[in-house]
């Protein structure tokens, strides 16, 4: 039996699991949550997710988590055939961890504060307060690849490009990563967007960029 | 060579990494940095972290920083057994689903309300800001409802990592014990570790009566 991803496709971090999951060659059993009507409230959904966020995955023994900075580790510890995604040596490991936090705490947290107050509380465009956030995230990125590594954390593709991918690909459509002042970050940003596991976000962030445009003027 | 560890005593990311590496039992060069000083900002650190940011450790060549990763790091590293962060997958991901919890909404909204109060010289602590703080605070409530610790009952990192936020958010706010009974009992549990003194609470001491010195003001809350 394939787990189950509870999610909205436009959901930032749901498109890092179902990139997660395509990486893997992994089927799972999507279920859409009605936010509107409350479903994430309902007692059946806080008994998996206490915090009625998405993503929360079920795994096919009934082990319920949520938080795709906790998800994508653990599908690539169980399903995956190799560990590049999430490296078993320590201190590269360390730094994936390092970067998911960042993309958790800093990344996302720009991101869906803009985006809570355009969906939730009527802001019909972005001031400069806002730009200011999203691009502070754009030059942390920048920083992060200045090494001239090819990928977030360093040589080799992991699960913190898929996350910080899916969270930038939403910055993005708020404030568009300018390729003169953060090239490196545009370069990876292509990169990453053309790998075929990306296929998986891209029906998720059309409907994101819908929702969004439709509430800007 | 032995680790080192880069800290402010005051920080509660780096009481989490000190309360981690107690326990461990490692032997550790502390080197604390002084944040009023800028000793962040020297060349040096930048050249070690160059996101200037605490705690830090380095070992041997390697260095890392923000307290979960460290913390993740160091108990897979050193730890005699995986107790403090198991390896069995389920339990791990429980884990990391915690210290992300700490992270991206403890940690970011006790933030929320300290950043503006130690840079910019705010005095007031606004309404909406510590009420999602204790929106957060009430999941965690909710989370000890069943268990010890925050995972289950076994003590892990992430009991480390959120006792020095809500240690230190209980010093800003302070929190109602008739209001998180269960947060209560965990943080007296946590206190009676044997090296919760010297790890957090003499932080916590020195970032409590830092704050108080500012003479804070926090807006009527309608949340009870």
């Amino acid at each position: 039996m394939a787990p189950t991803l509870y999610m909205i496709p436009p959901s930032p971090p749901v498109r890092s699991v179902l990139m997660t999951a395509k990486a893997l060659g992994l089927t799972l059993n999507e279920k859409i949550i009605n936010f509107p009507a409350g479903e994430h409230l309902q007692p059946e959904y806080l008994k998996l997710n206490p915090q009625h966020t998405v993503p929360t995955l079920v795994d096919d023994d009934g082990f319920a988590v949520w938080d795709s900075n906790a998800i994508n580790p653990y599908l690539i510890g169980k399903y995956a055939k190799d560990d590049s995604l999430y490296p078993q040596d320590l201190q590269k490991r360390a730094i994936v961890d390092q970067r998911l936090h960042f993309n958790g705490s800093v990344a996302f947290g720009a991101v869906a504060g803009i985006v809570r107050c355009i969906l939730y509380e009527g802001k019909t465009c972005l001031d400069d307060n806002d730009k200011t956030r999203v691009e502070q995230v754009y030059a942390f990125l920048e920083a992060f690849l200045d090494d001239g590594k090819p990928w977030m954390a360093g040589d080799c593709l992991t699960v913190a490009d898929y996350n910080l991918y899916a969270t930038v690909s939403a910055g993005d459509v708020l404030v568009p990563i300018d390729g003169q002042k953060y090239p490196k970050v545009a370069t990876w940003f292509d990169k990453v967007g053309n790998l075929p596991e990306a296929e998986a976000t891209k029906k998720g962030l059309a409907i994101f960029e819908s929702l969004i445009s439709s509430k800007l003027q | 060579m032995s680790i080192k560890l880069y800290y402010a005593l005051p920080s509660p990311p780096c009481r989490a990494t000190l309360l981690t590496i107690k326990a461990l039992q490692l032997e550790v060069d502390l080197v604390p940095i002084n944040l009023v000083a800028q000793e962040h900002l020297t060349t040096d650190f930048l050249k070690i972290n160059p996101f200037h940011t605490l705690p830090t450790i380095q070992d041997e060549e390697f260095y890392i920083w923000d307290s979960h990763a460290i913390n993740c790091y160091l108990v897979d590293k050193f730890g005699e057994d995986d107790g403090l962060y198991p390896r069995d997958l389920q339990r791990r991901a429980v884990v990391d689903q915690r210290l992300h919890f700490d992270s991206n909404v403890l940690s970011a909204r006790f933030a929320a309300i300290v950043s503006p109060i130690l840079r910019e010289g705010a005095r007031i602590i606004p309404k909406d800001k510590s009420d999602a703080l204790l929106q957060g605070l009430t999941l965690l409530e909710s989370l000890l409802e069943k268990s010890y610790y925050v995972t289950g009952n076994t003590l892990t990192i992430a009991d480390f990592s959120l006792v020095a936020t809500v240690s230190s958010a209980n010093a800003v706010l302070p929190l109602a014990s008739n209001r998180f009974p269960n947060i209560f009992e965990w943080l007296a549990r946590m206190e009676s570790l044997p090296y919760y003194q010297e790890a957090n609470q003499e932080g916590l001491d020195a970032f409590a009566t830092m704050l108080k010195s500012k003479h804070l003001v926090r807006q009527a809350s309608a949340v009870k």
